[in-house]
C-alpha cells in the first residue's frame, strides 16, 4: 500500500487493454491504447502515432508519445488523466494551435490548419475568454464575422458536415435563450456570474456550428451546482447540434455523465492507455446520478485513472 | 510597474503604465465630491499654500509677486494670455498628434513584426534617455523659428510613453482569447482590429494621461529654446523674465498649469466614456 492506495506494477499501455477490468454482467467496455473505434467513412478526428515534445536533447519533455485516437463524427469523447499527461497538448494539436513533431492529426480528413481555415473547429478554453468591452450578443456573433471565406473552404471539404446540410441552425439569439442567457444578451461580461460567462463561451463555440468542438476543462473553475447545471445545458445543446466534442476534464463523474467514450491518459510520456466506452442512455438528466450503471462506470474510469497515475509513479 | 501620470523621468517612462483589470462602475462614488470630507482637505491645503505664498511675497518681493498682483495681471489683460495660451495649446496638441500617430503606427509594427521591434526599440530607448531640452536648440537651428521645431520637440517628448504603452497593450491580449480566434483562422488585421487595439486602449489612455501634460512642457521648452519666437506662453515667460515682470511670469505659469489640468480632465472624461467597461475608469 502506498498512500492508502493499491500500487499497481508498472505496465505497458498495450497490456492494459488485455487486462481491462469488466465488472461481471455489467457490459462495461474498455478498449486498448488506440482509443479507437472502427470507423467507416471519414472520422471526425484521427491522430496517428503523434509525438510532441518541448525542449531539446536531454532536457526535452515528451508531452505526447505515439498517441493514436480515432473519433467518429457526432461523438462526445472526454480525455481524462493526471496533470501533465498531455491532455491539453492533445487538444491544442487538434485545434491547430500546435503541430506534432511526428505523426499526423486529421480533422475530417484535413489538417487542423485547413480545418481552422474552414472554421470547422470551435474552442472552449478553461476561462471564457470573452471580450470585456462587448455585450454578450456581440461576443457570440463576432466569430461569425471573422474569416468570411471559411464557408467556401468548408464546402470544398468532403468530410465536413457543412452548414447547408445541417438540419436547422438556430440563430445566436435562440442559442443564448436556450442557454438561459436571454435576459443577459445585452449585458457586458463583467455583469455576469462565472457560470454565465462560461455558458456564453459555449454558445459562442456552438454557434459557429463547428464540426469538432474542443473543450479544455471549461467547468473547472465553477462550483459543483453550477457545474452540473452547465453540464445539463451543454448536453441540451449537444443533443440538438450533435457536434463531435473532445472534452478535457479532471472530473470522473463529469466525463461519465457527458461522454460516449472516456479516453484515459497517463504521463511520462503522455499517452493514451485506455478508452472506456460508455453505454448509458441519452438524454442524461439528473436521474442518471441515481443509476447503478453510472456509478459502475465511474468506478471503472476511476480505477483506470488510478492505474494510469501509478503507471507514472512506479 | 505603473507610471504615475505626469512623471517625466526616463526611468519611469521606460515602464508601461499598467491599467487595472476589467469591471463596471459604481455610480454612487461619483457623488463623493459632495461630501466635505472629500473636498475640504484640498481647500485647506490651498489656503495654507496661499498664505505661505503671501508671506514669502512680502518678505522677498523681488523673487515672488503677491497673488493679487498676479490676479491683476490676468484680469487686466486677459486677451494677451488667451492668445498666447491658444498658440501654445495649438503647438502642444499638434505635436502630440504627430507623436501619437508615429508612436501608434510603430507600436503596431513592433507588435506584429519582431524584427521591427528588435531594430526600433533600442533606438527609441536612446531617444528617450536623451534630454530633449538639449536637442531643442539644434532643432531650432535646423528648422528655424517656425512651428516645425516646436512640433518635433513636442512630438519627441510624447513619442516614447505612447510607443511603450501601446506596444505593451497590443501584446496584452490573453492567450486563451487569441487561441479562440486562431481556431477560426482570424487574420492579422482582424486580430488587430477586433482584439489587439481594443485590449490596448486602457494602456493607450494611461499613456495619454502622461503625455497630454508633457505636450505642454514640450511646447513651452520649444518656445523658450527658439529665441526668435514671438508668440506662446513659453515666449511670454522668457520675455517677461528678462524684463523682470514677475506677475506676468507667474500669471503665465498659472495659465499653463490650468491648461495642463484641463487637458488631463478632458482625457479622463473621454477615457471614462471609452473605457466604461474597465477598472481604470472607476473611482
Amino acid at each position: 500500500m502506498v498512500g492508502g492506495l493499491v500500487r499497481f506494477p508498472a505496465w505497458r499501455s498495450t497490456e492494459l487493454a488485455t487486462h481491462a477490468l469488466r465488472p461481471p454482467g455489467s457490459g462495461l467496455r474498455a478498449r486498448g491504447m488506440e482509443g479507437a473505434c472502427k470507423v467507416s467513412g471519414t472520422p471526425a478526428l484521427e491522430l496517428q502515432s503523434v509525438r510532441r515534445a518541448y525542449g531539446f536533447g536531454h532536457s526535452a519533455t515528451v508531452a505526447l508519445d505515439d498517441v493514436r485516437l480515432t473519433v467518429r463524427p457526432g461523438r462526445f469523447v472526454s480525455l481524462i488523466g493526471p496533470s501533465g499527461c498531455g491532455k491539453s497538448t492533445l487538444l491544442r494539436l487538434v485545434a491547430g494551435l500546435e503541430r506534432p513533431d511526428r505523426g499526423e492529426v486529421r480533422v475530417h480528413g484535413v489538417t487542423p490548419a485547413e480545418a481552422c481555415a474552414a472554421k470547422m473547429i470551435g474552442l472552449v478554453p478553461q476561462s471564457p475568454a470573452l471580450l470585456p468591452w462587448m455585450s454578450v450578443l456581440r461576443n457570440v456573433t463576432l466569430p461569425q464575422r471573422i474569416n468570411p471565406g471559411a464557408a467556401r473552404r468548408r464546402a470544398r471539404i468532403p468530410g465536413s458536415t457543412g452548414r447547408e446540410s445541417a438540419p436547422e441552425i438556430p440563430s445566436m439569439r435562440e442559442l443564448l435563450v436556450k442557454a438561459g442567457l436571454g435576459e443577459a444578451m445585452h449585458k457586458l461580461p463583467a455583469q455576469l456570474s462565472g457560470g454565465m460567462r462560461q455558458r456564453v463561451a459555449i454558445v459562442r463555440a456552438f454557434g459557429l456550428r463547428p464540426d469538432v468542438l474542443v473543450m479544455d476543462e471549461p467547468f473547472s473553475a465553477l462550483d459543483e451546482f453550477t457545474r452540473e447545471s452547465l453540464q445539463d445545458q451543454l448536453l441540451d445543446l449537444w443533443d440538438e447540434l450533435r457536434t463531435t466534442v473532445l472534452f478535457v476534464t479532471h472530473s470522473v463523474s463529469e466525463a461519465v455523465r457527458l461522454s460516449d467514450a472516456v479516453v484515459v491518459m497517463a504521463r511520462n510520456p503522455g499517452r493514451i492507455v485506455e478508452t472506456v466506452e460508455l453505454d448509458l442512455p441519452r438524454p442524461r438528466g439528473e436521474r442518471l446520478f441515481g443509476e447503478r450503471r453510472f456509478h459502475e462506470y465511474e468506478a471503472l474510469v476511476r480505477d483506470r485513472l488510478r492505474r494510469a497515475w501509478h503507471s507514472d509513479a512506479a | 510597474m505603473p507610471v504615475a501620470a505626469g512623471r517625466t523621468s526616463a526611468a519611469s517612462q521606460a515602464q508601461p503604465a499598467e491599467p487595472s483589470r476589467f469591471s463596471l462602475s459604481h455610480p454612487q462614488s461619483r457623488l463623493a465630491w459632495v461630501r466635505p470630507a472629500v473636498w475640504l482637505p484640498l481647500v485647506v491645503m490651498l489656503a495654507v499654500l496661499a498664505a505661505l505664498w503671501q508671506w514669502g511675497a512680502r518678505r522677498l518681493p523681488y523673487l515672488l509677486p503677491s497673488l493679487p498682483d498676479v490676479g491683476r495681471s490676468l484680469t487686466e489683460n486677459p486677451g494677451y494670455y488667451v492668445h498666447n495660451a491658444l498658440v501654445t495649446l495649438g503647438e502642444a496638441t499638434a505635436g502630440l498628434g504627430l507623436g501619437f500617430a508615429a508612436a501608434f503606427a510603430l507600436a503596431v509594427l513592433t507588435s506584429e513584426l519582431p524584427i521591427v521591434r528588435r531594430a526600433v526599440m533600442p533606438i527609441a530607448v536612446v531617444l528617450n534617455v536623451t534630454p530633449i531640452v538639449a536637442i531643442a536648440p539644434a532643432l531650432v537651428v535646423a528648422f528655424g523659428f517656425g512651428p516645425a521645431p516646436k512640433l518635433i520637440i513636442t512630438g519627441l517628448i510624447c513619442f516614447f510613453p505612447i510607443l511603450i504603452n501601446t506596444a505593451t497593450g497590443l501584446r496584452s491580449v490573453p492567450q486563451e482569447v487569441l487561441h479562440v480566434y486562431r481556431t477560426i483562422d482570424a487574420g492579422r488585421i482582424e486580430m488587430l482590429w477586433h482584439l489587439r487595439i481594443p485590449h490596448a486602449l486602457p494602456f493607450v489612455f494611461a499613456a495619454l494621461r502622461i503625455v497630454f501634460p508633457l505636450s505642454i512642457i514640450g511646447a513651452v521648452v520649444a518656445e523658450m529654446s527658439a529665441s526668435g519666437s514671438t508668440r506662446g506662453l513659453g515666449t511670454a515667460i522668457s520675455v517677461a523674465s528678462s524684463m523682470n515682470q514677475l506677475p506676468v511670469v507667474y500669471a503665465s505659469i498659472f495659465v499653463l498649469a490650468f491648461m495642463g489640468v484641463t487637458l488631463l480632465l478632458a482625457v479622463t472624461l473621454v477615457e471614462r466614456r471609452a473605457l466604461h467597461w474597465h477598472d481604470s475608469t472607476q473611482d
